[in-house]
């Protein structure tokens, strides 16, 4: 009788752990931002002319070429998830190699946007500048950590694809799908409030 | 994820991809809306309409990605209400309290 008892769903909700549990840590992680946020907005509307400059120093482009690293890291995400459950694992693979790739120009471009901060001595440490690029830098920062550890498993997962039973558990990749488009819902609160959210001079000056 | 073998194949897919237009198409309306100057509206700076607005994009986006991308649409209705209730929290503790505190301060003449 007991021979077939499956615990892979828990036997009341019916929710696989696995998923259960991912949602349970991106309530944390959501925990984790909102201070973040919460700080953020207390400061920026108590700082305008602070975060206004700080901010005009931004490169809203390239931000902008991230975001869409992003989002369409997120859709391969979810169309490999959709490919591994049907059993198509060519697709699978494809389409994890292209979340993937995206995760990596959104680095490469983070990369080039830090360093140009950096080469321009907007950091932290300049007296002018503390506020604004310790928020810039932390809020960016935590958040391409956590595209770097979303890319860790994704590694391992893609090339454990190429061996010969492929890889073999489609809820993980799906639990993995949930992390990674936290990743995405979190850059598309971070990216307007860093570069677009600019306060300008009319408020200011109303003030 | 066993409900959305129920689903059509071509329908998810299509689903995923209008999806992910509306994504790109909402973010490039953010960042217009963000350079738009907006005149002084209804006797307040037009900084609170910028953030609103960015703040009612964002949130559709994140609406739509937690709907089809994270599969809350095919999943167990005990997930969505596991879901749905931190984020609502999520949104008016952080924006709309946050908010209502520093503006008071930020325009003392606003209500």
């Amino acid at each position: 009788m007991s021979a077939g008892l499956s615990l892979a769903h828990e036997p009341v909700s019916k929710i696989p752990n696995g998923k259960l549990a991912m949602w349970g840590f991106l309530g944390s992680e959501l925990m984790f931002f909102t201070g973040f946020f919460g700080a953020f907005i207390v400061l920026r509307n108590a700082n305008y002319d602070v975060f206004g400059e700080g901010s005009s120093h931004l490169n809203v482009w390239l931000a902008l070429v991230n975001t869409f690293f992003l989002i369409g890291s997120s859709l391969t995400m979810a169309l490999c998830i959709h490919n591994a459950e049907h059993g198509n694992r060519g697709k699978q693979q494809l389409f994890l190699g292209l979340t993937l790739l995206g995760a990596l120009g959104f680095l490469v471009i983070k990369s080039i946007e830090y360093s140009d901060k950096w080469g321009h001595g907007y950091f932290p440490t300049q007296p002018h500048h503390t506020l604004f690029y310790s928020f810039y830098f932390i809020m960016t920062g935590f958040h391409a950590l956590h595209v770097i550890a979303g890319m860790i498993p994704m590694v391992f997962m893609w090339l454990r694809g190429f061996s010969k039973e492929g890889y073999p558990h489609p809820l993980k990749l799906e639990v993995l799908g949930l992390y990674w488009h936290f990743v995405d819902l979190m850059w598309i609160f971070i990216f307007p409030a860093l570069y677009l959210m600019i306060p300008y001079h009319g408020a200011a000056a109303a003030h | 994820m066993a409900h959305s073998h129920e689903h059509d194949h071509g329908n998810v897919i299509k689903e995923y991809m209008k999806v992910f237009w509306t994504l790109c198409g909402l973010t490039v309306l953010t960042v217009v809306a963000a350079k738009v100057h907006f005149p002084l509206t209804w006797g307040t700076p037009g900084d609170i309409l910028h953030v609103t607005i960015g703040i009612i994009i964002a949130v559709i986006k994140v609406i739509a990605v937690m709907y089809v991308f994270m599969h809350l649409k095919f999943d167990n209705p005990l997930i969505r209400a596991f879901v749905y209730v931190p984020t609502f929290l999520f949104l008016v503790l952080t924006f709309a309290l946050n908010f209502l505190e520093t503006w008071h301060y930020t325009y003392p003449t606003l209500p």
